[in-house]
């Protein structure tokens, strides 16, 4: 077969084909051409460090290989060939000299030269032996030639010739090509096509098989009995093959691998057969100038532009912006000679897109890699031009569907290498183009379109039908208004006009609405309703719309200003949500684009506190402003790691106004009332050094949150009195609301149950209402049996003096002081039950005589007086006398309390009990036996203790109200609870100050008011009475002169102390009833204080110089003052201040005045 | 008889733009195609070859038994030999042999189905 082929190649390039001659002189022609031009094009080929080499070298040796199959054996030929210069001349003889010359003329002019000398040589004297030899050989093959010819009839020869030239010829009659390719549709009486199923990826191989194995038992006994079989790259995992029955398939397919008969061989219908070999890819053509992208490599997915294609199609010549290595990584790529193990792979960063700067590149490659021909660099192989790469693709590495480039991309494209604006920017209609096809779906009827191109360009109107690729619109103009045009609907474009207001149908800005601002061919710029920023979209893209932009903020699980972690180091705020990717502000500042896929998780920050520059905690929603850099103001939307806060300010246009600072720069806009509380405060939290310190991104204060005050009920012991758990015992896990979880002791079952079907279970088994007040504790009970105190239930403050007689040991256990201190007040005995002696005490006799007024204390159950003095909040001034004094003196417990300059002394509680109980050793002192001060503990110098008199003789009231706490604040704890005891047991000053949980939910009236307050209370309810003035907290505790008066018309005592004088010790006004503890200057009346009612009592003025006074009227009221000179007037002193000669003076009547008892 | 590909999985291989059969470059250059080399003259010249085949095609035919096959008559390639076709070429054949195809009263089907009648 090769031998045929042999002789018609030679054939073919020699004109005289039956001239062995000439055909083996002939012959070195086209063999030296290429021989000459083969290296030239495998250098060239080299140089395209494409693996054609190879193929070249193939190539190659595959020449090499027909020249040695021509000459029969490469040797001989090799001989032939260096004979052959020599010979030549000596067979002139049978060639004509042109063909001689013609060759010559290849040659060089000293190969010429060379010849003729030998030329002339030959003729005489060289090669006449050899001459003979070849001329003989010459000759017996030209007689074997004639003879064979001879032999032949002509017939024969023509057939020959036939057999020879027509085989290509007589395929290309076309007979098979007129047929139209309907009638080539498969009838019944064709063999049937099976599918097969196949391993996926080797269908090629699998038909290839087939094929040899065909060849192979084609002259076997038992050739496949298969037609064809055929494979489309479209249809994965099957192939086709056409036999006659799907017992030859099988056969076929036997011993083959990757083929899976036993998944079937299905029969492919008649009518679907055609359609198999029909299946057609999308039609792609790439046309220079369009876009297209690269699908592989390290330019992967990167635009590229269209310069040129091959004719057939296959390679393609890009444009596009290099990615070249700036920083390449070891020296090895520096040389070149290894970078193709370089830039590729995929651990290696890949470089940014970077326009091609010689300088850069010579920089760090060095100038011998680079070299420069023309306009045109050479760098690695590659060639640059203008900056950009200029590159050959094979087709099918490239992505030409759904390209999309973006705006961005093509700006890229159009700006020169130095950033500065092209001469020629890229036409942008190019992707107009590119995506015309889309744009021709997007047209609606009602339109406004424009036609830009074609007879009727520049006339504009409105879509009014759509058919196919012809749209119909209705003209608007001057001259063909109204008239209907039909188009192709590729030349006319959607047409907007500043001012109207558009939506964004497609791309990533889709969703958008806005209003049109500018717009330049086809390119529309509108006005974003969102984010206030102009935003440029093809018109075809643009719908009109009257909506005003909804544009989603929610993508996936997240939503605008989400702060979201990206990576383990990485935070971000969302402040643009696109058509399914975020932009995000980082922590560090930088923009990302993300797709929530790669969001793990959204946080959040509304518990964590960061601290601002002047230490206050900033919250979530806090508006703050930074006070330094900018100064920029913004709602903190999140804070991270107590150090970066990202603010929101709708005024700033970047990032959509969301931007990232340090909370330490921040200060609050509207300054907090919450001052923070030191005692309450965590303060770890606001050391931004402890929380900062979670690098692993713990949430501040995460130690402290979500847990809020326990539910007291939690771990109590309940039972279940109602309902299908009835009887049941357990314990409470958890309750919300109404309803309570309970562990059941027996079955180890949790069970969730209304809390009213549950009963507190005390130790005892008694049961008791879940949410009675007590904690659970149990000794109050004694105290609410008692009568008088059950209005104190719950959160009351006595309740918890109940609990603090858990320590201490209750009024009711201990031996009452004073039960066993007198015996002659019976009521004492009575006390020694109740915590409230004072309630016993009103039943004295002595109460009873010491005061007119109805006595609160006689009503131990209403103790009204405790009420009455809830309300007093001085109750000292109105001690008066000393024996009534337990009645009017109620503050008198309060001031043991109150009074004690050491409450801590009190406060012990334990010890003070007994000291008052047992230990005092002198329980008849109560008596007024001896006055004995010191029994009272010493703890209380204000607290002279004698006779019941001396309460009030020998009270230096004054230092009573050293302490205006214990003025004002155990009157009323004391007031209000019997068990006084207790309180002052705390002290009042801690009480008032330290333990305010427990004063705060007290009940009583007017938590803790200021003196002031009670003062104008009294004031107000005390108008009528004219000296209501001793109620003043300036003079109250002053021993003011009184005179008593006005008794004999009432008979008061029987006017008997009618005019005595007097000073006051303390008054006291509760609702109609004013006394005063008078105490007379008159020794005969006894040292005793009397209780005096105030409407007998007139003050006595000063008159003398240098006497003390105190202004009880006036502006001065309340001022001690001392007289120094009288006016003219009687009435009138200059009165200037006690004790401070320099001080200014001022006048004031006398009868303003009170003269002091000193 | 067309010389088989002994690696089907080759990206060298190419088909004929004229009667689609599929081969190996070399076989090309080494015999010409086997059906149409009188009008493609590819033999020995890799240019020829260069703009006669491509690599461009879609689907393998293994025709093994031409003259009967109904795929290989629909394909056109009945009178032709047997080896490998492509289902589908894409690429129009170079203009002179379309030429010399007119003159002779050839019609040419180009052989990426875009004109099916």
């Amino acid at each position: 077969m090769s031998g045929v082929e042999d002789d018609y190649f030679m054939q073919q390039v020699d004109s005289e084909p039956f001239d062995p001659d000439v055909d083996d002189n002939e012959e070195d022609q086209p063999e030296q051409q290429p021989r000459k031009a083969v290296p030239v094009a495998h250098f060239d080929d080299e140089e395209d460090e494409e693996g054609d080499v190879n193929d070249e070298e193939e190539e190659e040796d595959d020449e090499e290989d027909d020249d040695d199959d021509d000459d029969g054996t490469g040797r001989e030929r090799e001989r032939k060939r260096a004979k052959h210069r020599h010979k030549r001349p000596a067979v002139n003889r049978f060639l004509d000299v042109e063909a001689e010359v013609d060759e010559d003329e290849d040659e060089d002019e000293d190969e010429e030269e060379y010849g003729r000398d030998e030329f002339i040589a030959d003729a005489g004297i060289e090669g006449d032996e050899d001459d003979v030899n070849r001329r003989a050989a010459v000759n017996a093959r030209l007689d074997r030639r004639e003879r064979e010819l001879d032999d032949q009839d002509l017939a024969k020869i023509a057939q020959n010739l036939h057999e020879r030239y027509g085989r290509a010829a007589v395929r290309y009659t076309g007979d098979m090509n007129e047929v139209p390719q309907r009638l080539l549709m498969p009838s019944v009486h064709d063999a049937n096509l099976w599918q097969v199923r196949v391993k996926p990826g080797r269908e090629r191989d699998i038909v290839f098989s087939l094929m040899r194995k065909a060849i192979d038992l084609e002259y076997t006994a038992q050739p496949l009995q298969v037609l064809s079989a055929f494979q489309r790259d479209s249809l994965p995992g099957m192939i086709y093959v056409e036999s006659r029955s799907s017992q030859q398939v099988n056969q076929a397919c036997k011993g083959l691998v990757g083929i899976y008969p036993s998944r079937g061989i299905t029969l492919v219908p008649i009518e679907e057969m055609a359609s198999l070999l029909q299946i057609k890819k999308q039609d792609l053509t790439v046309t220079p100038g369009s876009w297209v992208r690269i699908k592989r490599g390290k330019y992967q997915g990167d635009l590229a532009q269209v310069m040129d294609i091959t004719e057939n199609g296959e390679d393609v010549g890009l444009k596009f912006i290099p990615r070249i290595d700036l920083n390449p990584k070891d020296e090895a790529s520096l040389d070149g000679r290894k970078r193709k193990k370089i830039g590729t792979g995929p651990t290696t960063m890949r470089p940014p897109q970077r326009f091609f700067n010689y300088e850069e590149v010579v920089k760090v490659y060095g100038r011998k890699q680079v070299s420069k021909r023309n306009q045109v660099y050479v760098f690695q192989n590659d060639t640059y031009k203008d900056g950009f790469i200029e590159k050959d693709f094979k087709l099918s590495a490239l992505v030409l569907e759904n390209v999309n480039p973006t705006l961005d991309e093509i700006t890229r494209f159009t700006r020169g290498q130095d950033g500065a604006e092209n001469e020629n920017p890229v036409d942008l209609s190019i992707i107009a183009e590119a995506s015309r096809k889309a744009a021709i779906s997007v047209l609606q009827p009602g339109d406004h379109v424009e036609v830009f191109e074609g007879e009727q360009a520049g006339v504009h109107g409105v879509v009014d039908s759509i058919n196919q690729e012809v749209v119909t619109i209705t003209a608007v103009g001057v001259d063909i208004d109204g008239q209907k045009i039909d188009l192709p609907a590729r030349s006319v474009r959607k047409r907007f006009k500043p001012g109207d207001h558009v939506k964004v149908m497609a791309g990533q800005n889709a969703d958008e609405t806005g209003l049109v601002v500018s717009v330049s061919d086809n390119v529309v710029t509108f006005l974003s309703d969102m984010s206030m920023q102009e935003v440029s979209v093809f018109s075809k893209d643009l719908r009109e719309a009257a909506e005003v932009g909804s544009g989603t903020n929610i993508v996936g699980n997240y939503e605008l200003h989400d702060l979201v972690q990206l990576d383990l180091q990485t935070v971000g705020v969302i402040f643009k949500t696109e058509r399914d990717s975020f932009r995000v502000l980082d922590q560090n500042g930088q923009v990302r684009l993300v797709q929530p896929h790669q969001i793990s998780m959204r946080r959040n920050s509304d518990r964590a506190i960061a601290t601002d520059s002047e230490g206050h905690e900033i919250r979530t929603n806090d508006n703050v402003k930074e006070v330094d850099g900018e100064a920029r103001k913004g709602r903190v939307l999140h804070t991270y790691q107590s150090f970066f806060a990202f603010l929101h300010n709708r005024d700033i246009a970047e990032n959509g106004g969301v931007f990232v600072t340090r909370a330490r720069s921040l200060a609050s806009l509207a300054p907090k009332g919450t001052v923070i509380k030191h005692n309450g405060a965590d303060l770890s939290k606001m050391n931004p050094a402890l929380a900062g310190g979670a690098q692993t991104g713990g949430m501040v204060g995460s130690g402290t949150m979500g847990r809020g005050p326990r539910d007291r009920l939690i771990g109590v012991t309940v039972a279940v009195v109602k309902g299908a758990h009835k009887g049941y015992v357990g314990a409470v896990k958890d309750t919300n609301g109404p309803i309570a979880r309970v562990e059941l002791h027996t079955g180890n079952k949790v069970i969730t149950i209304e809390k009213e079907k549950l009963r507190r279970r005390n130790n005892d088994g008694s049961l008791e209402p879940l949410e009675g007040g007590n904690f659970g504790m149990g000794p109050p009970r004694s105290f609410n049996n008692n009568g008088g105190h059950n209005n104190n239930r719950t959160s009351n403050p006595y309740q918890q003096g109940g609990q603090a007689g858990g320590r201490t040991p209750g009024w009711g256990r201990t031996p009452n002081p004073y039960a066993g201190g007198e015996g002659r007040t019976p009521g004492w005995n009575q006390s020694s039950r109740t915590p409230n002696p004072f309630g016993d005490g009103g039943k004295t006799p002595a109460w009873n005589a010491s005061s007119r007024t109805p006595n609160p204390y006689q009503d131990s159950g209403k103790t009204p007086a405790w009420n009455a003095s809830s309300r007093t909040p001085n109750p000292y001034t109105s001690g008066d006398a000393g024996g009534s004094a337990w009645g009017s003196a109620t503050p008198k417990p309060n001031g043991w309390g109150g009074a004690t300059p050491r409450p801590a002394g009190w406060g012990g509680a334990t010890p003070r009990p007994t000291g008052w109980g047992g230990a005092t050793p002198k329980p008849t002192g109560w008596g007024g036996a001896t006055p004995k001060p010191a029994s009272w503990g010493g703890q209380s110098p204000a607290r002279p203790v004698g006779e019941s008199s001396s309460w009030g003789v020998s009270d230096p009231s004054s230092t009573w109200n050293s302490t205006p706490a214990a003025a004002a604040t155990p009157g009323y704890i004391a007031a209000q609870t019997p068990s006084t005891g207790y309180i002052p047991a705390r002290t009042p000053a801690d009480i008032m100050f330290n333990d305010h949980i427990m004063s705060a939910p007290t009940p009583a009236p007017g938590i803790l008011p200021s003196e002031d307050d009670s003062n104008s209370w009294l004031q107000d309810s005390n108008n009528h009475n004219p000296n209501s003035w001793l109620q003043d907290h300036n003079i109250r505790n002053k021993h003011v002169i009184m005179e008593i008066s006005n008794t004999r018309l009432s008979g008061w005592r029987g006017g008997n102390l009618e005019q005595k004088q007097g000073y006051i010790l303390s008054s006291m006004i509760t609702g109609n009833d004013a006394t005063a503890q008078f105490c007379p200057l008159d020794s005969d009346l006894g040292e005793g204080p009397i209780t005096v009612p105030l409407s007998y009592l007139a003050p006595v003025f000063p008159q003398h110089r240098d006497e003390r006074a105190i202004i009880f009227d006036g502006p001065y009221r309340g001022e001690e003052v001392v007289l120094r000179v009288r006016d003219d007037d009687d009435d009138v002193w200059t009165v200037g201040k006690y004790q401070d000669a320099l001080s200014p003076t001022v006048t004031c009547a006398a009868e303003k005045m009170v003269k002091l008892h000193v | 008889m067309a010389s088989i590909p002994s690696q089907a999985k080759s990206k060298q291989l190419r088909a004929c733009l004229l009667c689609s059969i599929v081969q190996h470059p070399m076989d090309f250059r080494k015999n010409g195609c086997p059906n149409c080399e009188e009008l493609m003259q590819m033999k020995g010249s890799p240019d020829r070859i260069g703009v006669c085949t491509t690599t461009y095609f879609d689907g393998i035919i293994a025709v093994i038994d031409p003259e009967s096959s109904w795929v290989a008559r629909w394909q056109r390639t009945s009178k032709y030999v047997r080896g490998m076709y492509a289902a589908r070429v894409k690429g129009r054949i170079p203009e002179d042999v379309e030429a010399e195809l007119e003159s002779r009263g050839i019609k040419y089907r180009p052989r990426d189905q875009t004109d099916q009648d």
